[in-house]
């Protein structure tokens, strides 16, 4: 059972990933008229989401700590 | 349509309401929705009625179910947080019984439809944006930008942030209506395997012990899966509300 729960997260959480990059991508092509560009783009960056959040499920990576100050620093 | 595994997700129109070219139809899924906070809300008024120093059982069961969401919502978003708990308990009350009434032979399951779980977890990211910029303003958006990049990577690592934390309302809804739809679907096809062996005669009764077995089984296991989908749903949001509490942690 806790094999299927596990499965169950695993897979929505990369399912989802490249669903949402590949949802932008489509988006922006229409507001922007750059088919097919931005799909071809936002997949990949969805395949890489998708990977982080099965990473960070999983507990392989730590969930990001942006600091305020970083954040400034990197503007 | 006995043995049909899908047939049980099947909307049907009550009563057909039309706005404006718009279907508004009251369905069999909204007649459960309705059902489901009715006996959410009932649970918790009958219970809390009396408000005994000494807990009724009822009344210990309201109370535990207030404690297991409270304790949930201040260990991962901190007392802060708190300010929250009215949605957080909403949401697990309102996913555990919607999971808890589909165990009931020939009831709906709302949770088994896609938009229904996709509108609760958009309610949740709803929260968490509205109310982190409503707090922090635009220090929200540093949650995307994790420190320590190269500054060359940064836009890259923005949008795979951006990616990823979209994805979060997908994930949730996702895993909570493929869960509830895998176990029904299980279920009715190990029920159905009893009367199609049942049919075959003495060998077949003999033999439709085994399915029989299987679904007590699994009838089991669903209970435990519909209480752990909505712990699931609940800490999950306890987790993002987390985020708009405190962005920079």
């Amino acid at each position: 059972m806790a094999g299927f729960g596990q499965a169950m997260k695993l897979s929505s959480e990369f399912i989802a990933g490249v669903a949402v990059g590949a949802g932008m991508g489509w988006l922006i092509d229409r507001l922007a008229g750059t088919s097919p560009w931005g799909l071809i783009i936002f997949l990949l960056l969805g395949f890489c989401a998708g990977v982080l959040n099965v990473l960070r499920a999983a507990g392989k990576i730590a969930e990001p700590k942006p600091g305020v100050i970083g954040r400034k620093e990197n503007e | 349509m006995a043995n049909d595994p899908i047939h049980q997700f099947h909307i049907s129109k009550l009563i057909p309401i039309e706005v404006g070219g718009i279907d508004l139809s009251f369905t069999n899924s909204s007649l459960f929705m309705v059902a489901t906070v009715a006996a959410a809300s009932a649970f918790l008024y009958f219970t809390t009625g009396a408000r005994s120093m000494v807990p009724s059982r009822g009344q210990s069961m309201a109370e535990l179910s207030y404690e297991f969401v409270a304790n949930m919502l201040r260990d991962s978003a901190g007392t802060h947080g708190m300010k929250f708990f009215p949605l957080v308990f909403s949401l697990f009350m309102f996913v555990l019984f919607a999971n808890m009434l589909g165990m009931f032979p020939y009831f709906f399951t709302v949770t088994s439809q896609i938009i229904v779980t996709f509108s609760l977890a958009v309610v949740v990211i709803g929260t968490v944006i509205l109310y982190g910029f409503y707090k922090h303003g635009l220090k929200f958006l540093g949650l995307f930008v994790p420190s320590g990049v190269p500054g060359l990577l940064v836009p890259l690592v923005v949008a795979i942030e951006v990616i990823s934390f979209f994805s979060r309302p997908v994930s949730l809804s996702v895993r909570l209506f493929a869960s509830m739809l895998a176990g029904h679907i299980t279920l009715k096809v190990f029920a159905g395997f009893i009367v199609s062996l049942a049919a075959l005669g003495p060998l077949g009764i003999a033999t439709a012990v085994l399915p029989l077995l299987m679904t007590v089984a699994l009838t089991g296991l669903e209970f435990l899966i519909s209480f752990i989908q909505a712990y699931v749903f609940a800490i999950l949001t306890c987790m993002y509300l987390n985020d708009a509490v405190h962005p920079n942690h």
